[in-house]
């Protein structure tokens, strides 16, 4: 409880930090509405083009679509001082400040930076999401509804358990490894399109190792009436619950990750 | 001309001393790659297009090899925005904005092509429907690297003139996001411009976005035949004559007006 006052009170300092520029803000906001808008356009065009990808009609492409980008920015907004410039807070020693204080690293590194901006990517994605499942049919039962909350929640710590792995890369070689890149932004990239479209190695690689498959796309194809795979009801709330459990031993290496953490400052 | 030169000797060769983020951002760059091309490939099983899948996947692999053409900056020079230290460059006995045109040009030619020789190589590598295919004839290869060059040039004049509006709104980062993102989306890395509808690609190609990579990468599959040439050759050009022209004159008149904060 004790951490979750202590979040809430820096993320209301963080916020308050960044409306000290309201135009830098609004303009920022604005530069985030185009970008993640332009994504969106990528895929309308596409489905323009295309009409649809195996089974999946346009409405569930955009479900896809707008499920990832809730998702993603939703970890980027509250979880930027993991997701952003971490390896920077390495480099500059800044992160020794941390050591010394009564907390958590893991805690102080999530609350020392938010990223309100990504307010309107998170708009985009959920327009896409509205107007997907509009297209695509739904009828909103109220275990649909859980089911899509539970994804979300799950998929934001997978994303943020993911952006860990960055992290202690970072805390063993000082770099910012790109190399993990390709799991987080190249995670959102692919999994913003359902997995059974890419063949068997990019698949095993979203489903076992980075689970967007099972966060995300297992039940969401459920709540599209189009299930992934041949489960029962059950395994599509379950597997969701693989994003927590990424989170989870992400935290425990990040730890022991802080245990070789050697200053750079000087 | 010659300290101009100079300059962009000395940074091609900084450029080169970053060899582990080149590493990196091979890797990183084959994986995207990798996962546009296998999803254009299900929407093509999908609904096959009578664009040949070839010359998508051809698309999407010159772009990411000259990802960093496109989105590179000089950060040093942001940096010297915002702490005042562009006072320095001030005193030189140079031509400004050349003297940055110099800076830019070779940052985006050494760090583009030390990434994207070793990954045309591995795209070419890869099996058919999957990798990078041959060029449509001799002639279109020597036609769409002369259009990369001029492409090339076409790029840093943008890169300028964003830069030229940094300095105006010393907003490091809000105006920037818009820019880069019209950049991204319009020239083709997002979505290969031909995969838009066909009457957006239209008046698309003709934009100045389209003559940084677009114009190069259709002369190399084929699509604008070397015959072509010589026009799409010219319409670059006059795209970066303009470009230049408009920049120059934006970095004067940011000169006159510039007010060094600080004391």
């Amino acid at each position: 409880m004790n951490t979750l006052r202590l979040y809430l009170k820096s993320m209301s300092i963080l916020v308050k930090c960044h409306l000290q520029y309201p135009l830098s803000f609004t303009l920022q906001t604005f530069g985030q509405l185009i970008m993640e808008g332009a994504e969106l356009l990528a895929v309308i065009l596409l489905v323009d083009r295309f009409g649809h990808l195996h089974q999946w009609t346009a409405g569930n492409l955009y479900f896809f679509f707008g499920l990832m980008s809730v998702t993603f920015y939703l970890a980027e907004f509250f979880g930027r001082g993991l997701t952003g410039n971490f390896s920077g807070m390495v480099q500059s020693g800044e992160l020794d400040t941390l050591l010394l204080r009564p907390r958590g690293i893991l805690t102080q590194v999530i609350c020392s930076a938010i990223d309100p901006r990504r307010i309107s990517c998170i708009a985009v994605g959920t327009v896409s999401l509205v107007i997907g499942s509009r297209m695509s049919g739904v009828v909103w039962t109220l275990p649909g509804i859980l089911l899509l909350i539970e994804s979300i929640f799950c998929g934001f710590w997978l994303v943020l358990g993911l952006f860990q792995i960055e992290a202690i890369l970072c805390i063993y070689s000082v770099k910012s490894v790109e190399l993990s890149n390709t799991l987080t932004y190249g995670g959102r990239s692919a999994c913003q399109y359902p997995v059974d479209a890419f063949p068997l190695p990019i698949r095993l690689l979203f489903t076992v190792i980075a689970p967007f498959a099972l966060v995300m796309h297992v039940p969401a194809s459920r709540i599209l009436g189009k299930p992934l795979f041949d489960w029962p009801l059950y395994a599509a709330y379950l597997a969701p619950l693989s994003g927590i459990a990424v989170f989870a031993v992400m935290s425990v290496l990040f730890n022991r990750a802080i245990r070789h953490y050697r200053s750079t400052g000087s | 001309m010659k300290p101009y030169l100079s300059i962009f000797r000395l940074r091609l060769r900084l450029e080169t001393q970053y060899r582990g983020a080149v590493l990196g951002g091979f890797i990183c760059q084959c994986f995207f790659g990798i996962i546009l091309i296998a999803v254009y490939r299900a929407l093509y099983e999908s609904r096959p297009q009578a664009l040949s899948f070839s010359h998508v996947a051809a698309y999407v692999w010159i772009q990411q090899a000259f990802f960093r053409m496109i989105l590179s900056s000089d950060d040093e020079l942001m940096g010297k925005i915002k702490t005042g230290g562009i006072v320095y460059d001030l005193c030189r006995p140079m031509h400004l904005y050349s003297f940055y045109f110099a800076r830019i040009l070779a940052q985006k030619l050494m760090g583009s092509l030390l990434r994207a020789i070793p990954m045309l190589v591995f795209a070419a590598l890869l099996p058919e429907g999957w990798g990078l295919s041959l060029p449509a004839s001799l002639p279109g290869l020597l036609c769409s690297m002369l259009a990369l060059l001029l492409g090339l040039f076409c790029v840093s004049a943008t890169e300028n003139i964003t830069m030229a509006a940094t300095m105006r709104t010393l907003d490091l980062r809000g105006f920037r996001t818009i820019l880069n993102m019209l950049m991204m989306f319009f020239t083709g890395n997002i979505l290969p411009l031909t995969l838009f509808p066909d009457s957006w690609q239209r008046v698309l190609t003709l934009f100045p976005y389209a003559q940084i990579l677009d114009a190069p990468i259709r002369l190399y599959t084929g699509e604008y035949a070397a015959a072509e040439a010589p026009w799409i050759l010219l319409l670059q050009a006059v795209w970066t004559a303009a470009l230049v022209l408009l920049g120059c004159l934006l970095w004067s008149r940011n000169q006159r007006k510039l007010i060094i904060q600080g004391g």
